[in-house]
């Protein structure tokens, strides 16, 4: 046989696999567009549009999954029909999702919610970012109350790397920054306060930024020492359980985050929805969602089980 | 558009974490694990297929290989060891291991009979007749083997990234989380040329193997190598 034909197989059948490999390689071409391929279609007869019908989202962490529970699970007690769409991703990929009509309740946080909407945004109180906030998101979107309860972003390092570094705040990272690793999720990288603006407002550049698609892989890096520093959620128990010291923010680059709904308009005219939802939020404190995390993450229980169990601890189902 | 990311010189150049870093790093879990289950399969493959024993325990634990989730496994090596090459390597490895084994012992055992009871009729010993004549005529099928094997590491390296190890696994998790549907595309094409450039250089070499030793020469080369 000769050389094309051992390697390619016989003529008529390599190029057939050759042409399907290029006519698929031509319709990837075509069909992406830069739109999103995951998204429905607004049209689509499955969306939550109208009726009545309300779909809960939550981002792919374990926090925003308890609270989707919670909203949809309160929401069904007061008889609306409510479900849920668990584990999204980022803020990227959920808030598309609710403005295709996909899904159309998110819990959210006031600050960063109001930096994706608003980058130049210069509120830095809760009083500010909520009142800045209804503008900001737009007429399709509303937010309702925001809870007490906050969770923020906060970069960690571990006890030993404080102690012989003396690093306690933000200010400090500058010291180690030049030779150190950062560590955190994919999506901090263009964050505003994620890498741009530790260099921007803290003078503090790393030498690397590791993405993590796993918090258990990151929790182990930073205790081995391969990255020094980390971001985590203030509510996580990884924090407390590897006596984590979390650095303190003194120019406040990252904004304080309550919890807040957020609805598309259709929703915010359901009272019985907006109600059970409200109720959620003044009953929600951050010891609460702090234990809440930590029966999950920790204990390993599951988001569904826990939050029923603190709605009707709290008689709200 | 699509192709925006791949096309994008500043993407591959990138010392953070650009194309060409990532298309080495998968490169280079690919090589070694393949290497490593090379160094374990195909000794084991020769003994069993050369003695005929040993099959049973052989063939089983590569099926049993087969089935291993390799993400879970990874996970589980990483936070039960730490993270870093080793881990990667050592469960591609495990990944790898059974199209060699199978193919190295399919291919000893499957030599041309005729040729080896002809070495053997000339005095040959065990090692003469493995490395002269069941070696040289298994070599297309080891190779074919490795091919197998290639192609699946390859594919599976990339989950080395879930574990923060790099390999073109990164353009895909870094894209999704970030909605960047251009990044994940690129990350989806690269493992797939990669993928198929590389079993078309294995294949050249599997060729090239198979040009050397047809059964017709098999004979000769028993004669002549035991003047």
């Amino acid at each position: 046989m000769s050389f094309t034909q051992r390697i390619l197989g016989r003529g008529r059948r390599a190029l057939v696999v050759a042409g399907i490999g290029a006519a698929t390689f031509a319709l990837a071409a075509c069909g992406g567009g830069g739109t999103d391929p995951l998204a429905d279609s607004s049209g689509s007869p499955s969306a939550a549009a109208g009726g009545g019908k309300v779909v809960v989202g939550s981002a792919d962490f374990t926090e925003s999954q308890i609270l989707g529970e919670l909203y949809a699970q309160a929401m069904k007690a007061k008889g609306v029909d409510a479900s849920t769409k668990p584990g999204i991703g980022s803020r990227e990929v959920y808030i598309k999702a609710l403005q295709d009509n996909s899904i159309s309740v998110v819990p959210e946080y006031t600050g960063n919610l109001l930096l994706y909407f608003d980058p130049k945004a210069t509120a830095t109180t809760e009083a500010e970012i909520a009142a800045a906030l209804p503008t900001a998101v737009g007429s399709d979107l509303k937010i309702l109350e925001p809870s007490q309860a906050q969770d923020q972003d906060v970069y960690v390092v571990t006890k030993q790397t404080s102690e012989e570094k003396g690093i306690t705040s933000l200010e400090d990272l500058k010291k180690i920054s030049s030779t150190s690793i950062l560590g955190g999720p994919a999506e901090l990288q263009d964050r505003a306060y994620g890498p741009p603006g530790l260099e921007k407002i803290y003078g503090a550049t790393f030498k690397q930024f590791k993405p993590y698609a796993s918090p258990a892989v990151k929790v182990k890096d930073l205790n081995d020492n391969k990255i020094q520093v980390a971001s985590f959620f203030t509510t996580e128990a990884a924090i407390p359980d590897n006596g984590y010291v979390k650095l303190e923010d003194p120019q406040s680059m990252i904004l304080p985050q309550n919890v807040v709904p957020l609805v598309r308009a259709d929703v915010a005219s359901n009272t019985a929805a907006v109600d059970a939802i409200n109720a959620v939020q003044k009953a929600l404190t951050t010891e609460e969602l702090t234990a809440l995390n930590k029966s999950v993450d920790a204990d390993n229980q599951d988001p569904d089980q826990v939050a029923a169990e603190w709605l009707t601890s709290k008689g709200l189902a | 558009m699509i192709w925006e990311y791949v096309l994008d010189p500043a993407n591959w150049t990138n010392p953070d974490a650009g194309i060409f870093i990532l298309l080495a790093q998968h490169l280079a879990y690919t090589a070694l694990a393949v290497l490593a289950a090379a160094v374990v399969g195909i000794p084991f493959g020769i003994w069993i297929g050369h003695t005929g024993r040993g099959r049973f325990v052989g063939i089983g634990l590569s099926n049993a290989a087969r089935a291993i989730p390799s993400l879970g496994l990874l996970v589980l090596v990483v936070t039960l060891l730490s993270t870093g090459i080793g881990p990667v390597v050592g469960v591609l490895a495990i990944l790898a291991l059974p199209p060699i084994l199978t193919a190295t012992a399919a291919g000893i055992s499957g030599a041309d009979s005729e040729a080896v009871h002809a070495a053997r009729a000339l005095g040959m010993t065990g090692n003469q007749i493995i490395g002269k004549v069941e070696w040289p005529l298994a070599l297309p099928l080891v190779i074919s083997g490795l091919r197998s094997a290639t192609l699946q590491v390859v594919a599976t390296a990339t989950i080395a990234a879930y574990v923060s190890a790099g390999g073109l696994g990164r353009l895909l998790i870094s894209g999704q989380a970030t909605a960047n549907y251009s990044e994940m595309f690129a990350g989806a094409v690269l493992v797939a040329a990669l993928a198929i450039l590389l079993d078309l250089l294995l294949g050249l070499i599997g060729w090239l193997a198979a040009r050397r030793t047809n059964p017709g020469r098999a004979a000769e080369v028993a004669f002549a190598a035991s003047r």
